[in-house]
């Protein structure tokens, strides 16, 4: 690949669990489990998985959201702020509090009612963007994302309407608009086209990827929709039982999928001309509460071996920027 | 127009017809009860010792009969009824004969205005206060403090409450008057000595109207804002880094406040009907007062004035509360 990029977000070892405490008995939940990601500067990462495998935590996690009953137990998320690296789980809550928008910022899944139902949009963006400058400038920033609205093709009374007055579609692409206004280095999407017709979809997935363009910053795409991975993505982490078990370009992961659990994934989207049955993953994923030992996949693996059984796979370098947790590849590396 | 002829005109139909279908009921119901006016008067001069021969018997019940507009049939009265209402007139009081029945409700109503409207004002603003303060602060010890006082507080019923009160601080340590509203023998005046004798009279019935409300505004007010506070517009604000102020302000009391400026409207329309029970327990002279008795002496005329009052309240606060809802809250349309 090319010459090595500049990374703008890496977590190290990240364990972020929920701790919930009931009648006495403690119940963990390991939603994050030692991820180490590293996501570069002006490229879109995905994060692919099924419901339920600590995506969504993740994106908690890494927009350094972490309030009980989640906790941080373990590792580090770090953001490269100006060519400086800060380790943002530190930081006061008005430090965090200042750099939500500013430097990275939340794209919410569609359907959800995540406008004040009482404001117009205009209201709702100048709550957002007056929280974030000050001075005399402010009245022209707010005055210029007005007119950024109308630029990514959001007509121009949709900020004199109230959120019941939009559809879903529409709805969805104020919010990418309100999240790109102050021109954050990174922007996450959290099931970003969920629940959207795909005509909507398309326009959404356009709309986030002419931003990344002209921004040139980092969008981290959390969807299990495979389909929108494969037309948007520059790399791809596929998660289980919160982990990453295989990462590799859009290209690597499509091309040669590794890892049992991401072959699954691929082989059940439709293809054209293929009338066969699609395959689905057998089985359901394990509670995260309660993990079976070793690969958290070998119950539902087809291919599953003995070691599966005891002990978690460490990562094998395939190729550059592919990397795999899984017995059965390169055998002889794990030793 | 579309506006007046859709919605309005409808509205301002069903708000007389509920108030013709009011009185109605109000005239047929106490001719329905046994207590029957006239043999209630003679039974009084009877009390005094007035001895009475049969034939002056006759004649005096037919002279109250008359007098009492109890004449014909329950069609004719209805219809005379009718006629006097239409010209504002609500007839004598039958027990009080003959003073009319507006000069007794006018004599009442400042008193019950008085007190009900500074107790439903008060009531209303610190149990919002106190309620949204501990709903947004759900963690906090206090607030738990707050919660666990008003749940003690709630289910007394309030006859026991107020008597209690007037127990300990009227009888035990007699810090304040045992009945009334004003000493007896001060003259109304807007004099400096003749308002705090007021104010001394109404601390206790105050109090208790206050407190035993005050719990049920502040448990509402608790319950919405803790609802509003886990709603997706008050999360997604938080994750774009909204200042608290404006989340509070804007967005979680903005909305909680909604239902409650509808209760607010409705508290002040049962006004007219008076404080029934606080006025018997505090021997306060205000309308709940004038209509038990009137209740109790078969007085019709009395009883269906202040009937009346308060059927025009409360019909007039829901009427307001309609009309001025979607200034409130944007989803609310009429057309």
């Amino acid at each position: 690949m090319t010459a090595k990029k500049a990374t703008v977000l890496q977590t190290e070892n990240l364990q972020a669990f929920y701790v919930l405490e009931m009648q006495g008995t403690q119940k963990v939940v390991k939603a994050v489990n030692d991820v180490n990601l590293q996501i570069y500067e002006n490229e879109i990462y995905g994060i692919a998985g099924e419901s339920g495998c600590g995506k969504t935590t993740l994106l908690k996690t890494l927009f350094n959201d972490i309030v009980p009953p989640l906790r941080l137990m373990h590792g580090k998320i770090r953001y490269c702020i100006d060519s400086a690296e800060v380790d943002v789980t530190s930081l006061s809550a008005e430090e965090k509090r200042k750099l939500r928008m500013e430097f990275i910022s939340y794209i919410p899944q569609g359907s959800m009612s995540v406008f004040n139902p009482v404001q117009r949009i205009r209201g709702t963006f100048r709550d957002f963007i007056g929280s974030h400058v000050s001075g005399k400038n402010r009245a022209e920033i707010i005055e210029s994302t007005y007119q950024r609205v109308v630029e990514l093709g959001l007509p121009q009374n949709v900020l004199d309407m109230y959120p019941h007055q939009l559809s879903g579609g529409m709805r969805q692409r104020v919010t990418i608009a309100l999240a790109s206004s102050l021109n954050p280095r990174i922007m996450i999407g959290d099931e970003p086209t969920t629940a959207l017709d795909v005509v909507v979809q398309r326009g959404v997935i356009q709309m986030l990827t002419e931003i990344q363009k002209s921004l040139k910053n980092t969008i981290i795409l959390v969807t299990h929709d495979m389909g929108v991975h494969a037309n948007v993505s520059d790399r791809i982490g596929i998660m289980y039982a919160g982990k990453i078990v295989e990462e590799g370009t859009t290209e690597q992961i499509f091309a040669e999928p590794a890892h049992p659990y991401t072959r699954f994934l691929i082989n059940s989207l439709p293809k054209f001309g293929d009338k066969s049955m699609r395959e689905s993953v057998p089985g359901s994923p394990p509670s995260l509460s309660n993990l079976p030992q070793g690969c958290p996949f070998h119950p539902r693996c087809p291919h599953v071996k003995d070691i599966c059984r005891q002990q978690m796979p460490d990562f094998t370098q395939l190729d550059h920027d592919h990397k795999v947790a899984c017995w059965l590849v390169g055998e002889q590396q794990h030793g | 127009m579309n506006f007046l002829k859709r919605y309005l005109l409808p509205r301002m139909i069903s708000y007389f017809l509920v108030i013709w279908l009011g009185i109605t009921v109000v005239f047929f119901i106490p001719r329905l009860t046994p207590n029957d006016p006239v043999i209630r008067m003679i039974d009084q001069m009877r009390a005094r010792g007035s001895t009475l021969e049969p034939g002056a018997m006759d004649d005096i019940m037919a002279d109250l009969t008359r007098m009492y507009g109890l004449e014909g049939s329950w069609i004719e009265q209805y219809g005379d009824m009718w006629g006097r209402l239409i010209r504002g007139d609500f007839g004598v009081s039958f027990f009080q004969f003959p003073t009319p029945v507006s000069q007794l409700i006018g004599n009442a109503l400042p008193w019950t205005l008085g007190l009900l409207l500074s107790t439903t004002a008060i009531t209303w603003i610190f149990g919002n206060i106190l309620g949204g303060i501990a709903g947004y602060y759900t963690r906090k010890r206090w607030s738990r403090v707050l919660d666990t006082v008003a749940m003690v507080i709630r289910p007394l019923p309030y006859y026991i409450f107020a008597f209690t009160l007037l127990l300990l601080f009227a009888y035990l340590v007699r810090w304040f008057p045992i009945t009334g509203g004003a000493s007896l023998g001060a003259l109304p005046s807007f004099t400096w000595e003749y308002i705090m004798d007021v104010l001394w009279h109404s601390f206790l019935p105050a109090l208790s109207l206050i407190v035993l409300g005050g719990v049920v505004v502040f448990q509402t007010m608790k319950l919405l804002v803790q609802n509003v506070n886990a709603e997706s517009f008050v999360q997604y604000a938080k994750l774009g880094g909204v200042t608290e102020d404006r989340i509070v302000g804007k967005y979680i009391i903005r909305n909680a406040m909604l239902p409650q400026i509808t209760g607010l409207a409705l508290s002040f329309g049962q006004i007219f009907s008076g404080a029934l029970i606080t006025e018997i327990v505090f021997g306060y002279p205000g309308l709940g007062m004038l209509l038990y008795r009137a209740i109790l002496n078969g007085d019709y005329n009395l009883i269906m004035g202040i009937t009346i009052l308060s059927i025009v309240g409360i019909t007039t606060a829901i009427l307001v509360v309609d009309l001025t809802y979607p200034l409130l809250d944007p989803r609310i349309r009429y057309v």
